[in-house]
């Protein structure tokens, strides 16, 4: 209801709406309206039955009509109307009044900020203070990340860097359980940073014990303008060097279609700079930035958009990401099953990439491997791994042209579980012996790949393809091989066909393609490289068999380097997040100071088993170099997961690492990094959320109010039937509304006479 | 110096003049490529020194590869391709003969260069003492100026890519082989140099004063020791599988 109707409404029927909703309605003896109702009834049907100037029928109904309609009301009112209330005793029933202390109260969004609004009208003058200080006791909290009695709204700091509206909910009814309590008063912008559902349990708590909660939103429901990032998508770890590719999701308000500079910053250097277009009003849309992660070690990337004019919060135009750039040389087993120009290309291609080390197992002849880049005599010296522990020590498998009976059925097995449980990375390439042409239809690689392995064909295929990213494929980390968006663009457009002896058109439901080919020899697009999930791993399909083309082509430059970076992107992407023995987590990874930080971590043996018999802890090295160790626990709940939690204080970058120990052997390490600060979450999702205010205060029987409202509160809570009440009836039989009816049918009889010559 | 083909009406290689690879018998993975240069002197059909054992010495080559190479996806032909063909660079594997005769126009110096710097791998052979060897290091270094001109150790991995060559074997002509001789002119000492790139990669290859390309021509004759044509084979495949992953 608007409050303007309900001033109307209150002017008509005396009580405002929330009073008739709250009351029960009841008459007094009916014997006083029937002994005038009745008589009037039959002396105005037998007066206008008799009337002069033969009125016509219609006449006599309609004014026979008014004329009992209007005794009728009349009667009403002898009846006695009125509503039964409970009604607060005054100063007997308490009320908890919260106010939201976080920092988005701040904002200066409906002329004045917010804050204002809450220490004026709860200060020791505030006339919403006053009011329901004449009738309640009150009890005064603030809440933010935690919730605090308050002796005054003086002592507001609007300081918070968080809100948890159901913890500050519980904690009142808690703290007020003892005493008769006729409501709540919750004063807030209606920012949630608690956990998702958690508010449902508290409104049925509060609902079970009738307690009220009458709510005062503040702040504008939508913006004029604003600009919001509303979330960074990137990998929690890569290897220097890597181009990753940040999915970026903006959302605005009265900007849509602008175009602004989204930059990214490397610990206060900006790496990058990209126009992006804002979405249409009432989206969000997504931007695909393209950075490379330089230098090692924990580094925190700074995403930001540049203050529009006219925005009342700029903080929300920014988002951290904390990113663990490692410096470590990863291993990547490539296979290839005859001698190939294409294993050629790919080594040189990464050979200046010292953070990969492909190990090439090449077979030349029948039993005769080449090996290539390996650390010492033992490695391979065997073939393809045998063992688990051969295998998953590698963080990536590059199969070429090698048939599937080159395998035996365990190896098979030991590849796709390398994908599925390792968590690793597999590469199929396209060639002779490759996906349907190598036999792999019938394999446990087959689900692993991302694409559908027809039925090999009688005859040998053969197609040339130009090759084109998708959509997905001109932003992502492997196929997008300049800065920008167009400049790779054009890079493809340059590039000369390759071909391709293997026809793959389908892709499996859930996987990603990021190249198709066109040629002149094919009915339909060839899908040249797509990837998918596959457990805890990842698996791509690049179906080209000669893109050292991209290299050796007269047409391309000699300084081009499109073939390396693809290369090099593509075995990066590979082994990207592909985990350790031991893999540690942290929530949250940004915080406030004082939050409660857990450390999670899984821990595998070398068969990349999990093990709940380790000795695992966490170093924590907190800002001022102070080390703590912190002994984490198997969660029992999951096998290989241990748990642990401490508190960061101090703020700045909390450095944790963690080691498993087994029988007195390392099973292996893993680091990250905690980052303590202020944080600005509270800017996010900034506008009053009314929906959220409206539906606590509905189910639990209280009522939402804006400023402009709130000075009915004290009136509507008077009557919420919580803590001490007494039943009080109010009579209805003086309401303005039944005087203007009576007037106004008497009126309308008199006018139709005078308009009909009855008069 | 190799033996002209003797049999004048064997059919001409396939020579690819910008062409790219059209029918099924091209889509191989590997061609043994021999480079079409300018310079001295006659080959197979009054073609040039380039053509000196061609195509005898390349198919009957890659015979013995098909069998040694059990898994090498390669073309029987023989392939020649001039140094100045843009085409030069869809076969990274290239054989020239006969360099010591080399007098390379200026498109072919560019192509030459472009093919090494992209990533191509270019063996040379047969050429024999100090006159020849000035000639051809006269024109590589017109390739590639600055150039260093290394001997390949013993344990380089070329020698052992496939085969283990223990030893360097001076391979002779098939006449000089009848007559128990090995050298031609004052080239004595088989020499195994390289050329490496900027960042250490091996881009060519020297056979100087031995024949390869002659023992792999005369193979199936009785009266060419065996032990010639077994080592120019090995150093073949040697320069194959090097080739094909370095």
């Amino acid at each position: 209801m608007t409050p303007d109707f309900e001033s109307v409404f209150e002017l008509l029927f005396k009580y405002r709406p929330f009073v008739f909703e709250k009351g029960r309605f009841v008459v007094g003896s009916a014997w006083p309206a029937a002994a005038i109702l009745l008589p009037g009834v039959v002396a105005a049907i037998w007066s206008y039955a008799r009337a002069r100037g033969a009125p016509r029928r219609a006449d006599r109904v309609v004014l026979a009509v008014a004329r009992t309609a209007a005794l009728a009301v009349v009667a009403l009112c002898l009846c006695r109307p009125g509503l039964v209330l409970q009604t607060a005793v005054l100063q007997q029933g308490f009320v908890g009044v919260l106010l939201d202390d976080s920092r988005s109260m701040r904002i200066a969004d409906g002329g004045k900020t917010r804050s204002e609004f809450a220490s004026e009208a709860f200060g020791k003058d505030g006339a919403l203070l006053k009011s329901l200080a004449g009738r309640f006791k009150l009890r005064l909290f603030r809440f933010a990340e935690s919730t605090d009695r308050l002796e005054s709204a003086a002592d507001l700091t609007f300081e918070g860097g968080e809100t948890h509206l159901p913890r500050a909910l519980e904690r009142a009814r808690q703290e007020l359980s003892a005493v008769p309590l006729s409501g709540l008063v919750l004063v807030t912008d209606g920012a949630d940073n608690g956990r998702s559902g958690e508010i449902n349990d508290v409104i049925l708590g509060l609902k079970a014990r009738s307690i009220p909660v009458f709510t005062v939103g503040l702040g504008r429901e939508r913006f004029d303008k604003d600009v919001e990032l509303v979330r960074v998508d990137l990998p929690s770890a890569v290897l220097k060097g890597t181009s990753v590719t940040a999915e970026v999701r903006v959302a605005q308000r009265g900007l849509g279609g602008s175009k602004v500079q989204l930059l990214v910053e490397d610990s206060g250097r900006v790496v990058q700079t990209q126009e992006i277009r804002l979405p249409a009003d009432g989206e969000s849309g997504a931007a695909r930035v393209h950075l490379t992660a330089t230098e090692a070690g924990p580094r925190a990337f700074r995403f930001r958009i540049a203050a529009q004019p006219g925005e009342p919060i700029v903080q929300n135009n920014q988002q951290d990401v904390i990113v663990q750039v490692a410096d470590r040389r990863e291993k990547v087993l490539y296979l290839e099953g005859e001698p190939r120009f294409e294993l050629k290309f790919a080594r040189r291609a990464v050979e200046e990439d010292e953070n990969l080390q492909l190990v090439c197992l090449q077979r030349t002849s029948q039993n005769k491997f080449l090996r290539l880049d390996v650390d010492d005599a033992e490695e391979l010296a065997g073939g393809f791994p045998k063992t688990r522990e051969e295998l998953f020590r590698y963080r990536g498998i590059v199969l070429g042209s090698v048939e599937a009976s080159f395998f035996t059925a365990d190896q098979l097995r030991m590849i796709a579980e390398f994908v599925s449980q390792r968590g690793g990375g597999l590469l199929a390439l396209g060639g002779r012996h490759s996906f349907a042409e190598g036999g792999y239809g019938q394999t446990p690689l087959a689900d692993v790949l991302p694409v559908v392995l027809e039925e090999k064909g009688a005859e040998p295929f053969f197609a040339e393809l130009k090759v084109e990213p998708t959509p997905f494929g001109m932003t992502h980390g492997v196929t997008q091989l300049a800065a920008t968006e167009e400049e790779s663009a054009s890079l493809w457009k340059k590039l000369p066909p390759v071909s391709t002896l293997n026809p793959v058109r389908r892709t499996r439901p859930g996987a990603v393609t990021l190249l198709l080919g066109r040629g002149d020899a094919l009915t339909a697009p060839q899908v040249v490289l797509a990837h998918q999930r596959y457990g805890a791993g990842k698996s791509l399909a690049f179906t080209a068999h000669d893109s050292w083309l991209w290299q050796m082509h007269a047409e391309i430059p000699l300084e081009d380097m499109t073939h390396e970076n693809f290369w090099r992107q593509l075995l990066r992407w590979l082994v990207g997040g592909v985990p350790g023995q031991v893999g540690v987590s942290v929530s949250p990874q940004r915080t406030a100071p004082g939050t409660s930080v857990t450390v999670m971590t899984t821990v595998s043996d070398d068969t990349y088993l999990h093990v709940n018999d380790a000795q695992v802890v966490a170093q924590v090295t907190d800002p001022k170099g102070a080390v703590r160790d912190l002994p984490l626990e198997w969660t029992v709940g999951k096998d290989g997961e241990y748990r642990g939690t401490f508190s960061a204080r101090e703020k700045g970058s909390h450095a944790v690492r963690v080691e498993a120990r087994r029988a007195g052997k390392s099973l292996g390490s893993d680091e990250i990094q905690v980052e303590v600060a202020d944080q600005d979450t509270e800017y996010f999702g900034a506008e009053m959320r009314r929906p959220l205010l409206e539906r606590i205060a509905e189910e639990t029987g209280g009522r939402f109010y804006t400023p402009d409202t709130a000075h009915r509160l004290a009136g509507d809570l008077t009557y919420s039937g919580g803590g001490a009440t007494v039943q009080e009836e109010k009579p209805l039989w003086d309401m303005p509304f039944l005087y203007l009816a009576i007037v106004g049918l008497l009126s309308s009889e008199w006018a139709y006479r005078k308009r009909r010559g009855l008069a | 110096m190799g033996a002209l083909l003797q049999d004048p009406e064997a059919p001409l290689g396939r020579l690819r003049q910008g062409e790219p690879p059209s029918s099924k018998a091209d889509r191989h993975e590997f061609h043994f490529t021999r480079a079409v240069y300018s310079g001295y002197g006659f080959g197979y059909s009054r073609r040039g020194s380039w053509a000196v054992d061609y195509p005898k010495a390349d198919r009957q080559f890659l015979m013995g590869v098909r069998r040694l190479l059990s898994h090498l996806d390669l073309s029987g032909d023989e392939n020649a391709i001039p140094l100045d063909d843009p085409e030069l660079r869809r076969f990274p594997f290239l054989y020239a003969v006969e360099v010591g005769r080399m007098s390379l126009s200026e498109s072919e110096v560019e192509g030459l260069r472009s093919y090494l710097r992209a990533g191509g791998f270019l063996v040379v052979d047969d050429f024999w003492g100090s006159d020849q060897w000035d000639q051809f290091e006269g024109e590589i270094r017109r390739v590639l100026p600055g150039c260093r001109i290394v001997d390949l150790p013993p344990d380089h991995p070329l020698l052992s890519a496939f085969y283990d060559v223990k030893e360097l074997l001076q391979v002779p002509n098939i006449g000089n082989a009848m007559r128990g001789e090995t050298s031609e002119r004052d080239g004595y000492t088989p020499l195994l140099r390289g050329i490496f790139d900027d960042e250490g990669r091996l881009m060519v290859v020297i056979n100087a004063n031995t024949d390869l390309g002659d023992a792999w021509e005369w193979a199936e004759r009785p009266e060419y020791p065996l032990k010639y044509s077994t080592f120019a084979y090995q150093m073949g495949v040697n320069f194959i599988v090097y080739g094909m992953s370095h």
